[in-house]
């Protein structure tokens, strides 16, 4: 399936149930890997990945350390590891510091992602209430992996799409469920 | 120069091995390094040679010492409930902290000893590469407000396990200095030494009932963790338990003289 090789997704405050939505109703035979990295709540450590899974027709995992990526899965950044994407194809995690207060870090993710993946990826940066994802997702344009940003006007909290925008022109700006259609229609 | 030869080039000036750490996460902490620095690789290179101190500032960068009191409480009831109820009934109880960083974790161990009656029989000893995070370990002070967290994560174990306990009575709390520190009676039971697992031959004089490495071993890659669960493996009494982190699990290639206890391994008794 198309040229791409993972899916790569960031969000933080709103993009919870957003992702619930869109993951319910991505095609079933989805082939590509969907690496999902997400701010959570300190408290609010587990059941994330529960959560996904009951909506979701793709297998939900949070990722062990080292652990291999294959296509039709959702990977979700587990709770406190920043997540890495490593070149043999592999995840890394990582306890290091907060990056702008977050950990995981969206940024971490995409920049690991857009060195292991190249052009063949997608980057997109949800609804969110910081900067972090910016850096990350201007990394991915920068090796011309494929960008999208959500429309800040459809955005729960727009400063992470806002942020997003300062630092790159994405390939598409796109409301929720434009990016659905999107993914749907990858061919 | 790459980071590789950067690490090579190191490992020959300071006896610091970092060459089979993982590739991103050390190549990423040595970005940083430059960039704070200022400084290119040779120059820093240059400058571990004949400035200690600045050595001992780029180990520190290096390694990652992020830790917590009952970092991932669930573990720590989950323990209580099987591993700890099976631990010898008399004599000494060994335990092996590694990577303890500043210490946390091996005081959340002798918390549950301390409650479980065990305390006396302990012998606990943490040991990191880092002769600075020790330091801290052993004075047992930490900041407070910052880590308001660590008693959500004490109270939560502590309930998990059915202990009638306060926070208070492990720890002194200064308001004014914003510092709470282990008593006492906590503070004298631990041991900490310095401990390079990579380089140090005779990592550790016991023999081991429980090894906790979390969180180690991921900024590892497969071969290094092999070689250092080895050493472990000969180090741990038939059935004694190693602890790793949440989300670390052994390479397929060591697991098999292991057996898998849910969120850690026991030993398999030799034949
Ligand atoms: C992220 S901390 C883990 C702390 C604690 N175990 C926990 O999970 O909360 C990792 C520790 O491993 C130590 N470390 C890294 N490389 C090491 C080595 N080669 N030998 C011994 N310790 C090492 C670091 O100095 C650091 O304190």
């Amino acid at each position: 399936m198309s040229n791409y090789k993972a899916v790569v997704i960031g969000g933080s405050a709103g993009s919870f149930a957003l992702v619930l939505k869109m993951l319910s109703k991505l095609r079933p035979d989805f082939g590509l890997p969907i690496i999902i990295c997400m701010h959570r709540l300190k408290h609010i450590r587990s059941g994330l990945a529960e959560n996904l899974a009951m909506k979701s027709s793709m297998k939900v995992v949070e990722p062990m350390d080292k652990e291999r990526i294959e296509a039709g899965k959702i990977y979700l950044a587990p709770a406190n590891y920043h997540m890495f994407i490593e070149f043999d194809g592999t995840i890394s995690l990582s306890t290091e510091e907060m990056s702008l207060q977050c950990r995981p870090a969206i940024d971490y993710t995409l920049s690991s992602a857009a060195i292991a993946y190249r052009e063949k990826m997608v980057g997109i940066i949800l609804t969110g209430a910081n900067e972090d994802g910016a850096k990350g997702l201007k990394d991915v344009a920068d090796k011309k992996g494929f960008t999208i940003v959500q429309d800040p006007a459809t955005a729960e909290v727009p400063t992470m799409p806002r942020a997003a925008l300062k630092l790159v022109k994405p390939d598409m700006v796109l409301s929720p469920e434009g990016i659905l259609d999107f993914l749907n229609n990858l061919q | 120069m790459d980071f590789k030869q950067f690490l090579k080039e190191f490992k020959n000036r300071t006896q610091y091995d970092f060459c089979d750490y993982c590739d991103s996460s050390i190549s990423r902490r040595l970005q940083r390094i430059v960039e704070d620095t200022s400084m290119s690789f040779e120059q820093i290179l240059d400058k571990v040679t004949v400035d200690e101190g600045f050595k001992n500032k780029i180990v520190d960068d290096i390694t990652v010492n992020t830790t917590e009191l009952f970092r991932d409480p669930q573990l720590w009831i989950s323990l209580y409930k099987t591993h700890y109820q099976k631990l010898p009934k008399s004599g000494t109880i060994t335990f092996w902290h590694i990577g303890c960083s500043v210490g946390l974790e091996t005081y959340s161990n002798l918390i549950m000893m301390h409650q479980m009656g065990l305390l006396d029989r302990c012998r606990s000893i943490g040991t990191d590469i880092n002769p600075r995070v020790l330091n801290i370990a052993r004075n047992g002070e930490y900041a407070y407000r910052f880590n308001m967290f660590f008693r959500d994560n004490f109270d939560a174990v502590m309930k998990g396990c059915g202990f009638d306990a306060k926070f208070e009575d492990y720890f002194d709390i200064d308001e004014k200095a914003d510092t709470m520190r282990a008593k006492p009676f906590l503070l004298e039971r631990p041991k900490f030494m310095v401990q390079n697992l990579v380089t140090d031959k005779a990592p550790f004089p016991y023999r081991v009932d429980m090894v906790f490495i979390r969180n180690v071993m991921i900024y590892f890659n497969d071969k290094l963790q092999n070689q250092i669960i080895s050493m472990i493996h000969s180090k741990m009494y038939d059935n004694a338990a190693l602890v790793l982190g949440k989300q670390e699990a052994l390479t397929s290639q060591m697991e098999t003289r292991f057996s898998r206890m849910g969120q850690y391994y026991t030993k398999k008794p030799s034949m």
